[in-house]
């Protein structure tokens, strides 16, 4: 995939822009790092941002890259515009997350660390959501969806694949 | 001015958001305005109620009406029948599982009537998003106090005297650790809030932080001013983003009021907050990744000392304190710490938050006294397990602490106790685990996490998790050894004690304690290759056969009724229990407990189908597994219930001269005397009996060994071994007045004598003793024998009653009625008839196994005539004699003979013994499969040869394949064709066999779970 932005210039002013908002501190990676990667179509971490971080922080590349692999919610490859997290904590599994997993699978093609074809979903296994009382349960972006059934959790994908379609049409 | 006279509040906490809770709220919203009630009914969205199994939940105040499960469509009914009407909606009302009870206020639900709410106080009650709602609260009340009329050393004092110890799981004493940070001399301080719950299953600190955020704030604010800080960070997981919203908005809101800021209250005292957000680490839970991670760097832990006190975030002194913690500060500024100190144990003050989840009724939050009882929480706030299930372990603190079994349920839960079983408090996660979880199998899966987050940093944690998994992992597989569980064993305690952190140093929590209480399972799994539990795919030839007692191949005569070839069935079905009619009338049916459809429409009928199959063929001489040649070696059978005579089947097929002794006069024991003809017809048992004769079995009746012959005079007449199988069929009779007056029957001997046909003149009124099959079956018996009210008594409660709920509901349903809780203290004669005293009962304590021990409420004498009583309350066996004339046997004292369920040996080489006999009182299938045991037991003794397969343990596909691609239809379950009262009158069984086009549809719903590709 061709990861080289046409106008490099807004990328490195996005980063600027973030750093700014939070500090320079080095206490102030993460909710960086996290922005940053909102700030992305693919929900992941690019290395020309990560080196912009660099030059303005002063906190070595190594430093930023071994910090942002440490944590499972950082991506360096690229992803779905939508990340679906699946519970596989004990009581979600008890509760038959191997059955949504499937499920999903069957609809999407994809399974634990891939995206679909059009970009729109990346799978991702997650530890509790905390909210065991309605397991199985989904997080897709930041919406929880619980009391999953191989329906429930197809119809809640294919409705954000709607609405996003929908937005892009009314928009267009 | 608008007068509020009802308030609706809405649980708006994560699970009931995800249930629906928002479009609930947006129709009360419509449906208000559209009726002209907006400004007379307010809808307040709160935090998490507790219970949310039954979300989305509201309740409608003042009057405190619960409704559970609302959907968005029922508003308009409870607007207009409710608020308008005064009429409450009685279909959304919560139902108490046991009695069916319809309980209109949340204060009359077990499960919240229990609980004793401090640090979830507000949750549920008011609306987080408003600080107004908390303040009315008495919210920031103690923070006014502490800054107006207390001194830090004064607050640290108070913190000390409540006994608070640290919620989120090592239970250090909060005081201690706020003094320690106090007495600190430095330039600046902080204060952390850990809401990084990480651990599967909790979600306590999540319902607070979303629920009652402004209780942490000002918590926090007071450690601030008792320890000298003026900066605190709010730790929250990446995974909980609307806590993240909510606790955002209230600091901005605390900001705005001033309670948050410079010169809080008008004093010198400053203090202000900042979240940070963890980004998937769990780890970063452990207090020197947190605070690694908010400094912006890599989540590992480093080695203490030095401790936060000293050297804490940013190397300055720091209190980091868990949300649960923080939550019961306020409460106890304002009511005193003598008053939190009167809750809980000695050394355990006040309340803990439990999650509970997994297969128990009520899932969801509670808070309740520390020293309350496991057993308590599970089954009187909890409800006990789900469809009826047998319990069988709690997991307590998380993948670091411990599973506790049964026989603990009786456990106060305190942080002094719960160590000494191998568990921890943690962070108050429950995980509650019923007969289907494989223990190995559960500590595989935690093992897994653990591996997966273990940060790297340390060799004991990074490699020793790994190999622990591995061995573990090869267990589950199959390909377990006894070097591997030794490995383990040695491994668990030197990771324990050499890794750096609380995450690596409680890794072999999992394995310690399943191998504490659950160490057969390993061992069954290692040298049986066997998984009770029937999860271990590996192990197991498919979940129904692996249940089975005696192993049938269920799949493969599923699938060949399926296709009509009956003849084909029943040859499989004959390889592992040669009686398919009787057990196809009489089976509890382990199979369909596990059987996978259950996920779909429900389980397959499989007793429905095998009765079906059975009645194809009145003869199965040619369908049985083929006879070896003669090999000259003769063997005895003693008894000739289903145990006997299936020893004798197998035996007769390897090649054995077999002759099977029977006291009685005619032979099959339970089947023909205690088993009534309702539900298995003698035909039936004749039938399949008389194909064994055919077979070559030889049946001596009116013979009892130890009286008429002993085994030593049979061992002069060539027998050369013996299977005992003389069952249990004497009663026990408890040691009460009148039990031997006329009149009153013991519950086995009225069955045999019934079965033999004896008249037995029954009165009107009838009370049967006892909550087993014979107990049951007697009751019915009675009503046939001409009895008009017949009450069956049983002293504890219908959950707890041993035998299968379709003989219950049978009874019922023929007009018995059956009194939970009663028993009976004594008989006598009176007017011709018999007058018993009955005693109340009430469940108490939990025995070894579970369940609750009955106790006796002293209360008035209570008394009842009736004309006949029947005692049914166990069984013994009466094999003394055998006993007394055979050198080297022994008697076990009840009456039975030594010997070793699994092998069937006893203490005499070639004396081997099974069923009843041996494990008392159980069912025909079990019994089966003691005469597989005691078969090829003989067959080794006298021809030993490790090697040799029996025809039950030949597992094989049938020859039919299943159509891979086809589409699960979803189709309904096959019901017992059961006649009705009156039809039963006329008719002797009960019910009636299924039809080939009803059999062949009920056997494709089979998934074939014995295909593995």
């Amino acid at each position: 995939m061709n990861r080289t932005h046409p106008k490099a210039g807004a990328a490195a002013l996005a980063v600027r822009r973030i750093v700014s908002k939070h500090g320079k501190a080095r206490k102030n990676l993460l909710v960086i790092l996290h922005d940053l990667q909102r700030n992305r179509e693919d929900n992941s971490l690019w290395r020309e941002d990560l080196e912009e971080l660099a030059r303005i922080t002063g906190i070595s590349i190594s430093s930023i890259v071994g910090t942002a692999t440490f944590y499972s919610m950082f991506s360096l490859k690229p992803r779905g515009r939508h990340i679906i997290r699946l519970c596989e904590s004990p009581p979600c599994y008890i509760m038959g997350e191997e059955n949504i997993r499937e499920a999903i699978h069957d609809a999407l093609g994809i399974d634990f660390g891939e995206t679909t074809r059009d970009g729109a979903f990346t799978l991702e296994p997650t530890s509790c959501l905390g909210s065991c009382g309605v397991a199985p349960v989904m997080m897709v972006d930041d919406e929880i969806y619980g009391n999953l059934t191989r329906e429930k959790a197809v119809r809640v994908l294919e409705g954000i694949r709607a609405a996003e379609s929908r937005n892009a049409a009314a928009g267009a | 001015m608008k007068t509020i006279r009802t308030q609706i509040l809405l649980c708006a906490g994560g699970s009931c958001i995800s249930s629906g809770t928002d479009s609930v709220r947006s129709a009360f919203e419509r449906e208000l305005t559209s009726h002209g009630l907006a400004d007379e009914v307010e809808v307040v969205s709160t935090g998490c109620m507790g219970m949310c199994e039954i979300g989305p939940i509201a309740i409608v105040y003042p009057e405190g009406i619960f409704y559970q499960k609302v959907k968005a469509d029922d508003v308009a009914e409870l607007v207009e029948e409710h608020l308008l009407k005064g009429r409450i909606v009685e279909r959304l009302l919560y139902k108490r599982a046991t009695t069916g009870e319809l309980l209109e206020t949340i204060n009359s639900i077990d499960f919240f009537k229990l609980q004793k709410k401090i640090a979830l106080r507000n949750c549920g009650n008011i609306d987080p998003e408003d600080v107004r709602e908390y303040i009315a609260a008495d919210g920031y009340e103690a923070l006014g106090r502490v800054l107006t009329a207390m001194t830090p050393a004064q607050v640290v004092e108070e913190i000390k005297a409540s006994g608070l110890r640290g919620r989120g799981g090592a239970g250090f004493p909060t005081g201690m650790k706020w003094q320690f940070t106090a007495a600190e001399k430095a330039d600046c301080k902080y204060v952390v809030c850990n809401g990084d719950e990480g651990d599967p299953g909790a979600f306590m600190d999540r319902s607070i932080l979303e629920g009652d955020p402004h209780s942490v704030i000002e918590a926090m604010a007071i450690c601030g001013f008792a320890i000298g800080a003026s900066q605190g960070y709010l730790y929250v997981r990446a995974e909980y983003p609307l806590a993240i919203k909510r606790l955002d908005h209230a600091i901005h809101q605390a900001r705005d009021l001033g309670v948050l800021g410079k010169g809080i209250f008008g004093t010198g005292f400053d203090f202000d907050l900042e979240i940070r957000m963890g980004a998937g680490a769990f780890v970063c839970g452990e207090e020197t990744a947190l605070m690694a991670s908010i400094e912006g760097r890599r989540g590992e832990p480093r080695p203490k000392p030095p401790f936060p006190a000293q050297k804490g975030l940013f190397g300055k002194p720091t209190v980091l304190n868990n949300v649960e913690t923080f939550a019961c500060i306020p409460y106890i500024i304002l009511n005193g710490a003598v008053e939190f100190a009167k809750i809980g144990s000695e050394k355990s003050k006040g309340t803990k938050v439990f999650a509970l989840a997994g297969d128990v009724v009520n899932c969801g939050l509670v808070e309740v006294p520390m020293g309350i009882t496991l057993g308590s929480v599970v089954f009187d706030i909890g409800g006990g397990i789900r469809n009826n299930k047998r319990f069988k372990a709690v997991q307590i603190g998380g993948p670091s602490g411990g599973c506790i079994p049964a026989e603990h349920l009786n456990t106060p839960i305190t942080y002094e106790s719960l160590p000494e079983l191998g568990a921890i408090m943690g962070s108050g996660g429950l995980i509650v685990m019923n007969e289907d979880t494989c223990m190995v199998d559960l500590a595989r899966y935690f093992l897994d996490f653990i591996q997966e987050e273990s940060c790297g940093k340390c060799t004991p944690c990074r490699v020793g998790t790994r190999i622990m998994l591995h061995l573990v992992t090869k267990i589950c597989n199959g390909q377990g050894t006894m070097a591997d569980l030794a490995k383990l064993e040695e491994l668990a305690p030197q990771i324990a004690k050499t890794s750096l952190c609380g995450l690596g140093q409680t890794a072999p929590n999992p394995v310690l304690s399943t191998l504490r209480y659950f160490r057969e399972e390993y061992l069954e799994h290692i040298q049986e290759r066997r998984c009770r539990a029937g999860v271990c795919s590996a192990l197991m030839w498919a979940p129904c056969t692996n249940a089975c007692p005696a192993s049938v191949n269920v799949p493969a005569y599923m699938t060949y009724v399926a296709k009509g070839r009956f003849e084909d069935a029943l040859r499989i079905h004959l390889m592992a229990n040669p009686f398919p009619s009787v057990c196809g009338r009489v089976c509890p049916q382990w199979c369909t407990k596990k059987c996978r459809r259950a996920d779909l429409e429900g389980p397959l009928a499989v007793r429905l189908v095998k009765r079906f199959m059975a009645e194809q063929r009145q003869d199965y001489l040619d369908l049985y597994p083929a006879k070896d040649p003669a090999n000259g070696h003769k063997v005895a059978v003693i008894g000739s219930g289903p145990a006997g005579l299936t020893a004798a089947y197998y035996l007769v097929l390897r090649g054995y001269e077999v002759t099977v002794f029977e006291r009685q006069p005619e032979v099959g024991g339970m089947l023909r005397y205690a088993i009534p003809d309702y539900r298995l017809p003698r035909a039936y048992v004749d039938k399949e009996i008389d194909g064994l004769r055919q077979l070559g079995v030889a049946m001596r009746t009116g013979v009892e060994i130890g009286k008429d012959v002993t085994i030593p005079q049979l061992e002069t007449q060539g027998f050369e071994a013996f299977f005992i199988a003389s069952g249990c069929g004497k009663e026990t009779k408890p040691k009460i007045e009148g039990i031997d007056l006329p009149g009153v029957y013991a519950g086995i001997d009225f069955l045999e004598r019934a079965a033999k046909g004896e008249n037995i003149p029954m009165g009107p009124d009838v009370l049967v003793i006892g909550g087993g099959d014979s107990a049951i079956d007697a009751s019915r018996i009675a009503r046939r024998c001409g009895a008009r009210n017949v009450t069956i008594m049983y002293r504890r409660t219908r959950s707890e009653m041993p035998t299968n709920p379709i003989e219950i509901r049978e009874a019922e349903i023929e007009g018995n009625k059956v009194e939970f809780l009663a028993n009976i203290s004594g008989i006598r004669s009176r007017d011709g008839r018999l007058e018993v005293s009955i005693l109340r009962m009430r469940l108490g304590a939990f025995d070894k196994s579970g369940r609750r021990r009955p106790e006796v409420i002293r209360g008035p004498e209570e008394t009842r005539l009736v004309d006949n009583v029947i005692v049914a309350i166990g069984q013994q066996s009466d094999a003394d004699p055998i006993a007394q004339t055979t050198e080297g046997l022994v008697a076990n004292g009840y009456g039975g003979i030594k010997a070793d369920a699994k092998t069937g040996a006893t203490d005499r080489p070639n004396v081997f013994a099974g069923g009843d006999l041996v494990i008392g009182a159980a069912t025909v299938v079990e019994a089966i499969q003691a005469g597989q045991v005691g078969a090829r037991a003989i067959d080794q003794f006298l021809c030993p040869n490790p090697a040799r397969k029996y025809p039950w343990e030949t597992l094989a596909l049938p020859d039919i394949d299943p159509d891979l691609d086809a589409e699960v239809q979803e189709m309904e379950p096959l019901h017992e064709p059961l006649l009705n009262p009156a039809e039963r009158l006329i008719s002797v069984e009960v019910e009636r066999t299924v039809s080939p086009a009803e059999a062949m549809r009920e056997a494709c719903r089979c998934l074939r779970c014995d295909y593995k590709e």
